[in-house]
């Protein structure tokens, strides 16, 4: 069957309040294909951070959607982003996840490349009568088509028309600033490393951080934990935020172009975050109003693979897709360079209590995204309901807290907790029409 | 202190029954008999690794699978499962532990001994219809008080970690 017009597969009527999504978006596999051609492979992803690139020579080895790349700093301390695939047969030049390499030779047949992607040997040259045109072609590793990064971010594109990064950024480079900025000496991915899959499509991960409906049910069990945690019991170590007391707080959510979104609620045990004995020097540095949305509740999406969220601490997420109902996970936890170290062990243990594959929450979410992979296999029904809420208190444009941020939603939504708004939903499916359409009639992704 | 060929015989013979009624208990989701195996303030550590071939090795500067200063980190687990609101709990995978090379790392005292086990968990995913294999190495510090011997140390290394969507205690 082939795939009709992106359009068909989202019911997007603002003006009769209609926002629907049909199944087939998570559970038909030819979508899954032209996803990883005109999605993945032809805008901005997220790759790693320039931290874990400190010195000379480190490496990191990721994908862009199926792509395997290695992003590597070189010896002038330049960083490069190269696909890990052999000039010659095509195998990976580096089969390891991270590390420091002046060089990356192919175990195949022994061809090497240094940290800046560029063929230093091929063995036997000189015996290998090859003809001139063999050394009329490049031997070096093909570097991705775009490479830049913002605080300390690193982002790549495998096409090259895209625009400037920071513009299509935007607004997100505030929500990334309120991670990244958090300690004048700057913020590092704590080492150890979580890496996952679940049985669901790419797109329920990055929606359900826009999803704040779920918390209460699907997190049930931890409400139960919270309890006993409150009266002492249990790992009062990993206790964060009273969940209970939340009742009352308001939450937001905004629309940016790009696909980009962010949720946000309001906190009302401040000092229970992880960032609050920092506040006053970043008041100082940078504001009251970073200041403020430092202590809020987030969860933005970088479209398509990064999830930028501080529900209990700050965290980067990123999503892969396997296939059509296969993704795999990986989960960091940032904190500032030179925590204490009684801080530092906080924030761990409140990271794997709540979004470890061992913890409290993420087992949960993985496991119902199973039960609607195979719910999606159901005939007979179309369109999802599940990306309404909200809609009815939707402003156009920026909204106050938005204008007091200084940013400029393409819309605005701020009700009660209870109103759990799912609107944050809709910019990663307008902007999924806006690239499936233009590759599907073969147009360039961006104007 | 030299301790009796024949005590430590007997310390060893506790140690291994203990590290088998562990995972049998786990198995036969006897939980309550599965905590009291922990001493109150015991320490229960999973470390992640870090890429292909180092472990974290700090708990307090690094990130871990599970890290529990105490049994109250264990309980908290067993509280989710009973709670029925777990969906990652509905319904419960069921499991078959395996523990087998265990290896005295010092020679057994009379109230202390330092162990290593190979372990294998092959769990039964009724959701997925699916089962998983995991599989590691594990160190014990037990203690004895009188004649009861207790876990005042677990460090579990998950061989494969690349998780299959999660994992909890009886995953291990």
């Amino acid at each position: 069957m082939r795939p009709r017009a992106a359009q068909s597969y989202i019911d997007d009527r603002p003006e009769d309040g209609v926002f629907r999504v049909h199944r087939d978006v998570y559970a038909d596999p030819e979508l899954f294909e032209l996803e990883i051609k005109y999605i993945f492979e032809r805008t901005w992803n997220f790759l790693t951070l320039e931290s874990e690139l400190a010195k000379p020579h480190d490496f990191v080895t990721t994908h862009i959607g199926r792509t395997p790349v290695i992003v590597a700093r070189d010896a002038k301390g330049k960083i490069g982003a190269f696909l890990n695939t052999c000039r010659h047969k095509g195998a990976t030049v580096c089969r390891f996840e991270k590390g420091n390499a002046k060089f990356h030779v192919c175990l195949y047949h022994g061809w090497a490349y240094d940290s800046a992607g560029k063929n230093v040997s091929i063995k036997q040259r000189e015996a290998a009568d090859y003809a001139a045109a063999f050394d009329a072609e490049s031997h070096d590793l093909i570097p991705i088509a775009r490479l830049d990064s913002y605080q300390g971010l690193v982002f790549g594109s495998l096409s090259p028309d895209v625009p400037p990064l920071l513009d299509h950024l935007g607004d997100l480079k505030f929500f990334i600033d309120l991670h990244m900025e958090q300690s004048p000496n700057g913020m590092e991915i704590i080492p150890g490393r979580v890496a996952y899959t679940y049985r669901g499509n790419w797109k329920m991960q990055l929606e359900n951080g826009q999803d704040p409906y779920h918390v209460d049910t699907a997190h049930g069990s931890f409400m139960a934990i919270a309890e006993r945690r409150r009266k002492g019991q249990g790992n009062v170590a990993a206790r964060e935020l009273d969940w209970q007391k939340r009742n009352n707080v308001q939450i937001g959510a905004y629309e940016f172009p790009f696909g980009h979104s962010s949720v946000w609620h309001e906190v009302a045990e401040p000092e229970r975050r992880a960032v609050y004995p920092m506040l006053d020097e970043i008041r100082a540095r940078l504001g009251p109003v970073k200041a403020e949305w430092m202590v809020k509740q987030r969860n933005a999406v970088f479209f398509p693979n990064l999830q930028i969220a501080d529900q209990i601490v700050p965290i980067l997420r990123t999503f892969r897709p396997i296939s059509v109902d296969l993704t795999e996970l990986r989960s960091n936890v940032i904190a500032p360079v030179g925590e204490p170290p009684e801080r530092r062990a906080a924030r761990l243990r409140q990271f794997e209590d709540f979004v470890n594959p061992g913890g409290y929450a993420t087992p949960d979410d993985v496991t119902v995204f199973a039960d609607c992979q195979t719910g999606f296999s159901a005939t007979g029904v179309d369109f999802l309901q599940g990306y309404a809420r909200g809609i009815g208190a939707l402003e156009r444009g920026a909204n106050d807290e938005a204008r007091g941020a200084g940013l400029h939603p393409l819309a605005s939504v701020k009700g009660h907790r209870t109103q759990n708004t799912e609107i944050g939903t809709h910019a990663p499916f307008r902007e999924w029409v806006r690239l499936m359409e233009a590759g599907m009639a073969g147009r360039k992704a961006y104007a | 202190m030299m301790v009796e060929a024949g005590a430590a015989a007997d310390s060893m013979a506790a140690g291994i029954e203990l590290l088998h009624r562990e995972a049998a208990y786990l198995d036969e989701q006897r939980w309550d008999e599965w905590l009291a195996l922990f001493a109150p303030d015991c320490e229960f550590w999973a470390p992640t690794w870090t890429g292909e071939g180092r472990l974290t090795t700090n708990p307090q500067t690094e990130l871990s699978l599970m890290y529990f200063a105490g049994r109250g980190g264990l309980e908290d687990r067993i509280v989710r499962i009973r709670s029925g609101r777990s969906p990652a709990a509905l319904p419960l995978p069921r499991t078959t532990h395996m523990v087998g090379n265990i290896l005295p790392l010092e020679p057994p005292q009379s109230s202390r001994l330092r162990l290593r086990s190979s372990w294998t968990c092959h769990a039964f995913f009724p959701l997925m219809n699916a089962t998983h294999i995991f599989f590691g190495r594990a160190e014990y510090e037990l203690t004895s008080g009188g004649t009861d011997w207790v876990i005042a140390k677990k460090k579990t290394i998950l061989e494969n970690d690349r998780i299959p969507m999660a994992i909890d205690i009886y995953c291990l």
